[in-house]
């Protein structure tokens, strides 16, 4: 032990604790400041926890204490808070620079240190500064104009006051702070990890190294004689169906017999602090007996090949789409191309570990159990709610939905909430189970990996004529959202165009891989890719201009999509359009670099990404208040898109309301409506419209009553409160012989231009600039809209050029190839606001489409620039090299 | 899980009295107004349950008049409050229970999942 004396945000503490104490586990458990965050397992990749210490920024979890001695540490909550904030804190919030809003107190410390040493800094100067500091949400560009900004206010030029919006300025096309936003800028918005539960358990899980294999045997006699341990949990112990049944009742709560990809939960074991509950989990002895592993959809597919799920075959979902006949026309085509493509598992990788804890509340009712609740990082508390009900089998349950460090389609489905949930009832005790880094990763959904086997084919007029498309995706371990994906990749497989012979067919296959489920845009960025490849490449083939051939093909009013659904409107040449003077000059700066080592190239790919599914219902609830104020009830989850602004900003639009009058309630399921998933880019859509249906009736009974309050509508014998319905007309499966039939009700339509570089000795692709033309109606919140089409182009090239998940092998940020700012490229957005005549206001989402066509732009512009066509992502510099190298 | 054997994951599409009414596949509503007390009493006799008498209504018209104002389910505080039903009787009032008797015949539709 080691005496030592710290002064943290000015006040002198002293500690007499192990040398090795990281200053983060000071921070974060001894003086509960929980602005500095932990994300990457301590091992200073990610900046969450930057702090300042002596005047420099120090990553806290590297600090240790025994080199801290009369230091001066500041935290972000030791510079403002929200009342009175930091001009630098400021600068984010009014910069845009605020998504989920995990990694921004350490942003925020990182920039503080160099805004103290050099007061002007350049671009360069800031990502230096910088890059130790990781976002998955921004695309790091708001970041970098966050610091300008912060500069300019400590410089006395600028002040926030002269560009902070008014409450009272309007709802659309203002660039209001997100509600959040000072909160998450100042360390006081709490993440699950973050709330103290006073005497709870701490857990530890035991999951399998092995992709698949039987339990033989579990001794956990020593284990739980060790210090500190309440005790060890197993399958056993579970009392509901410990089935997390989110389609299909496939995936347990903790495994019974055995164990189906590198991750699988066995065992919990709960004790007073961590450190016990992780040394007891070392003493459980379990014997495992090897099982054939399925590897991939061939093997699984393969004659004779073990069923993996006893009540499911292999093959989980088989969906043929026929329109017209595409055979016949393949044959009279003019030009047909052919080519394989294949997409990599990936991690979605929000920043924030799979982090639940579980408490008791006490029934005040003799005839009720008391009530678990969960405190997560849910999307979908109501129905996770009940998935968790049924597998714990424990009714009085209610979720609540603490900030959510970025999640991108991961939390789709219950993750950590099940065993500690799990654990609270065995226990009868509250627990935490703040999982590290490299469990969370292994224990979450993935993006599926797609094989696609694609023909595509046009007339001597340049006309598309007929597109085949047979792809197989591997399913991994457990069926989670899984059809879905499959029916979502054939609902936009024609994407902007009109192609009038289909032949497809999505097949899902079980395998021993890591389980796949939503991840942004689940489903068409990988079926997308390869039909905004094969566009090029038959553009190339006929030696049409790629945009031409875009635009040539371009689906319209009155034609029908894959689907066999038409379509109403289509505002996509006009985005062509928009973004053709862009594309001209890219080609024409390009050009001087065509020979040489290092050659630039320029790609485009689009996008039309549906919203509003068949089926699709959404509710809202909406109450006006004693004040004249309005609540808004509705479990619209936001992990980070901006949800919050477009729940406050439609209301303040359509009922003439200042901002500051707006209360959101999200968050619980005891008092918000079940409107559905923050998924599949249907929040504004669906809730949104919901809402407008609730406030045009609170508007209506005001109007009738002459009402201004709650209490003035109650007086005239009307209700305060009022339900919302969105329900979409088109409803029903698509024909199971055919895949013809419903189909969104809305699209949000896109183009993307890629500028970049590839080195022809190494491989290497370096991306200059990521240009998008998008049209999603009217913008409500400018400054959201372009955060979300950033963030989420730095996305698509990261899932274009580096990243993927290799079970066993992919453990932190740094094996991931997490996109740092380093790796910062130029965006620039060009918005079109076509009113949706069946939207909220008229608008529709976009949290996905904004990286749908990035890979497949990068990939056309690789080719652009070096001659080869990469169809397997990622492209990495060893893909790319060898592809050069054959093609020599 | 072929095409067809895959439909039981699908929602279903029933013509009821000359009007297309979907269901989800554990045959809760999609849409809350579908509902009419003639679908319900259909609903009622598919489970077993002859004749809804008063304080099957009781249960099922507070159900309808909470869910239309909050958009999700009572809590089992507020339905035993707004019903004057103990729990027990609750329970045992509906084959199903609350949660998949009398949420199902009321016509309130299960939270929804991804589509």
């Amino acid at each position: 032990m080691k005496k030592v004396r710290i002064s943290v945000n000015g006040t002198w503490h002293e500690w007499i604790a192990e040398p090795k104490t990281a200053l983060l586990d000071l921070l974060r458990e001894d003086l509960r400041l929980t602005g500095a965050k932990q994300s990457c397992d301590r091992k200073g990749q990610c900046g969450a926890c930057m702090v300042i210490v002596n005047k420099k920024a120090v990553r806290a979890c590297l600090a240790r204490i025994a080199d801290l001695d009369g230091a001066e540490v500041i935290t972000v909550e030791g510079l403002g808070t929200p009342e009175n904030p930091h001009l630098i804190q400021e600068a984010f919030v009014l910069s845009g620079a605020i998504q989920c809003g995990f990694c921004t107190p350490g942003m925020i410390m990182a920039t503080k240190a160099l805004l103290d040493s050099n007061a002007d800094p350049t671009e360069e100067e800031i990502i230096k500064a910088l890059r130790g500091n990781l976002c998955r949400c921004t695309g790091y560009t708001k970041i970098i104009e966050a610091v300008q900004l912060a500069g300019r206010f400590l410089r006395g030029e600028l002040s926030p006051d002269s560009l902070r919006p008014l409450p009272d300025q309007g709802g659309l096309g203002v660039s209001h702070p997100r509600p959040s936003a000072l909160a998450k800028a100042c360390g006081t918005a709490h993440f699950t990890a973050d709330f103290r539960l006073q005497g709870a358990l701490e857990l530890a899980v035991l999951r399998s190294a092995l992709p698949h294999a039987r339990i033989v045997s579990i001794d956990a006699t020593t284990a739980a004689a060790m210090p500190g341990v309440a005790g060890v949990m197993t399958a056993a112990d579970i009392k509901g169906t410990n089935t997390l049944k989110y389609l299909v009742a496939d995936r347990p709560v903790l495994c019974r017999d055995t164990v189906r990809y590198i991750g699988d939960p066995i065992l919990a074991v709960a004790a007073t602090t961590r450190a016990q509950a992780e040394a007891a989990l070392a003493a459980v002895k379990v014997e495992l007996e090897p099982l054939p592993v399925l590897d991939s959809p061939e093997a699984s597919l393969a004659p004779g090949a073990a069923q993996l799920h006893p009540d499911f075959p292999n093959l989980c979902f088989n969906q043929p789409q026929v329109k017209g006949n595409a055979q016949e026309a393949l044959r009279s085509s003019a030009a047909v191309i052919e080519a394989k493509f294949k997409t990599q598992i990936n991690h979605q990788a929000p920043l924030e570990p799979e982090a639940t804890i579980a408490y008791w509340e006490k029934s005040e009712d003799a005839e009720e159990e008391d009530k678990l609740v969960i405190i997560g990082r849910s999307i979908n508390i109501h129905f996770h709610l009940a998935m968790l009900q049924a597998a714990l089998g424990w009714e009085n349950m209610k979720y609540v939905e603490a900030y959510s460090g970025g999640q991108f389609g991961i939390k789709i489905d219950v993750i950590s909430e099940g065993i500690a949930g799990a654990a609270a009832l065995h226990f009868r005790r509250s627990v935490r189970y703040i999982p590290s880094l490299a469990e969370s990763m292994q224990m979450t959904s993935k993006r599926h990996s797609f094989a696609l086997d694609v023909k595509l084919a046009a007339d001597k007029e340049g006309k598309l004529t007929a597109y085949c498309n047979d792809f197989v995706v591997d399913k991994g371990a457990y069926y989670s959202i899984g059809h879905v994906v499959v029916h979502r990749a054939l609902l936009m497989l024609s994407g902007s165009y009109n192609i009038p012979n289909v032949d497809a067919r999505g097949r899902l296959v079980y395998t021993n891989n890591p389980w796949g489920s939503a991840a942004r845009g689940a489903g068409p960025p990988q079926a997308n890719f390869a039909l905004e490849c094969a566009m090029d490449m038959l553009a190339e083939k006929m030696g049409i201009d790629p945009l031409e051939f875009r635009l040539r093909n371009s689906l319209k009013a009155g034609q029908s999509k894959s689907t066999g659904r038409t379509v109403t409107e289509w505002p996509f040449p006009e985005l062509l359009e928009a973004l053709r003077p862009h594309y001209l000059r890219a080609v024409q700066e390009a050009a001087p670099f065509r020979q040489g080592k290092i050659r630039r190239g320029v790609g485009l790919a689009a996008g039309a990404f549906g919203i509003g599914g068949p089926g699709d219902v959404s509710v809202a609830s909406v109450e006006l208040d004693d004040d004249g104020g309005i609540s808004i009830y509705a479990a619209a989850a936001d992990p980070g898109e901006g949800n919050d602004s477009m729940l406050s900003q439609l209301t303040a639009e359509f009922m003439g309301l200042s901002m500051e009058r707006i209360r959101l309630h999200t968050r619980d399921t005891d008092n918000t409506a079940a409107s559905g998933p923050a998924a599949g880019s249907r929040i504004t859509y669906m809730i949104g419209n919901a809402l407008i249906d609730a406030l045009r009736q609170l508007k209506a009974a005001m109007q009738e009553a002459r009402a201004k309050t709650g209490a003035e509508l109650e007086a005239a014998g009307k209700s305060r409160r009022y339900l919302g319905r969105k329900k979409n007309e088109d409803a029903g499966p698509l024909d199971t012989q055919t895949g013809q039939g419903p189909s969104f009700e809305s699209q949000v339509h896109a183009v993307q231009l890629a500028e970049l570089e590839v080195d022809t000795e190494t491989g290497k692709v370096r991306v200059l600039k990521m240009t998008t033309a998008v049209d999603a109606g009217p913008v409500i919140n400018p400054q959201n809209l372009t955060g979300q089409l950033e963030g989420g182009m730095d996305m698509g090239v990261g899932f274009a050029l580096r990243e993927e998940y290799v079970a066993g092998k992919t453990k932190d940020w740094v094996t991931f190839k997490f996109p740092s700012i380093k790796e910062h490229f130029q965006m620039e957005t060009i918005i079109r606001e076509t009113p949706r005549p069946k939207g909220p206001l008229g608008v529709t989402g976009i949290g996905e489409m904004c990286m749908v066509p990035t890979a497949p732009a990068v990939i056309n512009a690789i080719n652009n620039a070096a001659g080869v066509w990469i169809c397997d992502l990622p492209a990495t510099p060893d893909k790319v090299k060898a592809a050069l190298a054959r093609k020599e | 899980m072929t095409g067809s054997s895959a439909a039981d994951l699908q929602p279903v599409v029933r013509i009821i009295g000359q009007r297309q009414i979907v269901f989800d596949n554990e045959g809760f509503l999609n849409d809350f107004s579908d509902w009419t007390e003639e679908l319900c009493i259909m609903l009622a006799g598919e489970c077993g349950l002859a004749e809804l008498v008063e304080k099957h209504w009781r249960v099922i018209r507070f159900l309808r008049e909470f869910y239309a104002g909050h958009g999700r389910a009572p809590l089992n505080s507020q339905l035993k409050k707004g019903t004057g039903m103990s729990l027990l009787e609750l329970e045992t009032v509906f084959p199903g229970g609350i949660k998949n008797g009398a949420r199902r015949l009321a016509g309130l539709p299960n939270p929804k999942t991804c589509s």
